[in-house]
């Protein structure tokens, strides 16, 4: 039943993304060649996108929550983020207009940041997040020097990005919707020593997990993944915290349910977030990741409280 | 009597410090093994090298192979251990937690609740029992390990006193089964209820091992704790009028 009703709200938010914007428009029923142009060269592939993002970011979370052994880890925790900003705000230091630029640099940012993190991974999950929040801090003073050095034009876009922006990104939907389905497939291989290992590490190991193995792909698999989505559409906060922990409230907490249940509620809320976006002050628009915080965190509350 | 553990001139040193050196005994099918020692002497380290969790150096052979030649997988189809409470920041319920044991006898869960007296309590979060419902739980989901050997670290923690005597007795059937089972006790009462055999881990480098008949002494367990330890009947107790 409530996996119905997740896929049931999956269809009405795409309908809905697809009515709202600037124009509504009746998805069933668009009125002319310029209606339909909107729905299916600007708004569909916008909401696909969104969708793709939103569900890699909520796997990610998901991951780095058991990888790190802590419930308010999210997929920006080891300074990924941090890193992948600074890469991108390079990029727009050497083209202000160039996109592409931009989001090479955030990849190739974020993965700097991977690397980074990877020298520590051996030191077990409470050093691995401490050596991650140090190096956020450093990679946010790097951004800071970049931003004050960036020449006036390029500011907006860089902040416009830093808060999440849908509306330039590079990166075809193919692929991220292949890696939305290639991620989820891994992540449920997985999924029974994911299982296991919120028992912790000794018990999980003594139940058959070989942890150090284990620990490396999902680093390895929530960091690419946390690459992908922010190359995509920049950085877009509590998809990855609030949405694998909304999940567990509403599937329990084996990975089976968490992980697919993840990969569609973050793409729900993004594709809500960013349908928002569009609307709320259109024909301007909103950063995406205002609105991740605005929906995402009271829902989040609520739920608390409610299952409490 | 099959031998299931072996263990040669084991040594375990952890943060620098010499645990315990020297130790070597064999455990066979169907007998009890109980490790007793004070605080921080290495009790718990040494099931954890047993488990091959934490490296030790000296041999341990499991079923006439070196524990290093197992790999994780088969290693746990072997061993099963019984350690600290496990976390219940990420929300599993009793049920999860068993069925995360059980493996290939889920349909065995409601057996293992019942005789751990959790049943009534399977749809619950692990994060709303009380420590001591927490330890049956890790108890019930002991029973449905097929494992030949069971290393318990402290299996009566947190227990009231029915389920103290349920833990002896459940570890008396598994004896009887032929599981070979080493645990570390503090209660003397339980330790000469059920050991066949003792280690004794004195926290300063030292071990022994031996017929636990042989090992009972008042005067080796005094030296052992370093508090004064007397004979009441059949039974050793602490001496709590005496102060050293």
């Amino acid at each position: 039943m409530r996996w119905f009703a997740l896929l049931c709200a999956v269809g009405i938010c795409l309908l809905l993304g697809l009515a709202v914007g600037e124009h509504w428009i009746n998805p069933f029923a668009p009125g002319d060649a310029l209606e339909q142009t909107i729905l299916w060269e600007l708004r569909f592939p916008r909401l696909l996108t969104a969708f793709a993002v939103g569900g890699l970011l909520a796997l990610a979370g998901a991951w780095f929550q058991v990888l790190l052994g802590n419930p308010l880890a999210e997929p920006y925790v080891l300074g990924v983020a941090g890193s992948a900003s600074a890469g991108a705000v390079s990029g727009l230091m050497f083209m202000p207009e160039s996109a592409w630029l931009m989001s090479v640099g955030a990849f190739a940012g974020a993965w700097i940041g991977i690397v980074a993190v990877m020298f520590f991974a051996h030191l077990g999950p409470n050093r691995m997040l401490l050596a991650g929040v140090v190096l956020a801090a450093f990679w946010s003073a790097v951004l800071a020097l970049l931003l004050a050095l960036l020449p006036e034009q390029g500011l907006f876009r860089a902040f416009s990005w830093m808060m999440g922006d849908l509306s330039h990104s590079d990166l075809p939907i193919s692929v991220l919707l292949l890696a939305w389905v290639v991620a989820l497939v891994c992540g449920l291989i997985l999924s029974r020593s994911l299982d296991k290992l919120l028992l912790g590490e000794r018990h999980a190991e003594a139940l058959g997990v070989d942890v150090k193995r284990l620990r490396k792909r999902l680093l390895l698999l929530a960091s690419a993944v946390t690459a992908l989505a922010v190359t995509a559409a920049g950085t877009i906060g509590f998809v990855g915290l609030v949405i694998p922990h909304l999940m567990r409230l509403l599937f329990g907490s084996l990975h089976k349910a968490v992980l697919p249940a993840s990969a569609i509620g973050g793409g729900l809320l993004l594709v809500l977030a960013d349908s928002a976006a569009r609307t709320v002050i259109a024909p301007a628009e909103l950063p995406v990741g205002i609105l991740t915080a605005i929906i995402g965190v009271p829902v989040f509350l609520f739920l608390l409280i409610r299952r409490n | 009597m099959s031998v299931l553990l072996e263990l040669s001139d084991l040594s375990i040193t952890r943060g620098g410090r010499i645990l315990l050196s020297g130790l070597g005994c064999t455990i066979k099918a169907g007998e009890v093994v109980v490790v007793l020692g004070p605080n921080g002497a290495g009790k718990s380290s040494l099931l954890l090298a047993l488990t091959g969790l934490i490296p030790a150096s000296g041999g341990i052979e499991l079923q006439g192979r070196p524990l290093a030649a197992y790999g994780r997988d088969e290693l746990s189809q072997s061993i099963a251990w019984q350690g600290e409470l496990p976390p219940t920041e990420f929300g599993l319920t009793v049920r999860q937690r068993l069925e995360l044991a059980a493996g290939e006898a889920g349909s065995e869960i409601e057996t293992s609740a019942a005789a751990m007296d959790v049943a009534p309590l399977l749809q619950r979060p692990l994060g709303e029992l009380s420590s001591g419902e927490r330890q049956r739980t890790e108890l019930a989901a002991l029973m449905l390990r097929d494992a030949p050997i069971w290393l318990l670290d402290e299996p009566t923690a947190h227990l009231d006193l029915k389920h103290q005597i349920h833990c002896m007795h459940m570890i008396k059937e598994q004896r009887a089964k032929g599981r070979a089972i080493v645990t570390v006790l503090h209660d003397l009462q339980q330790a000469m209820a059920i050991a066949d055999h003792l280690i004794l881990i004195d926290g300063k480098s030292g071990a022994e091992y031996g017929e636990a008949k042989q090992l009972f002494t008042g005067n080796r367990l005094s030296h052992l704790f370093d508090a004064p330890v007397i004979r009441q009947g059949s039974v050793f107790v602490p001496n709590y009028g005496e102060k050293r």
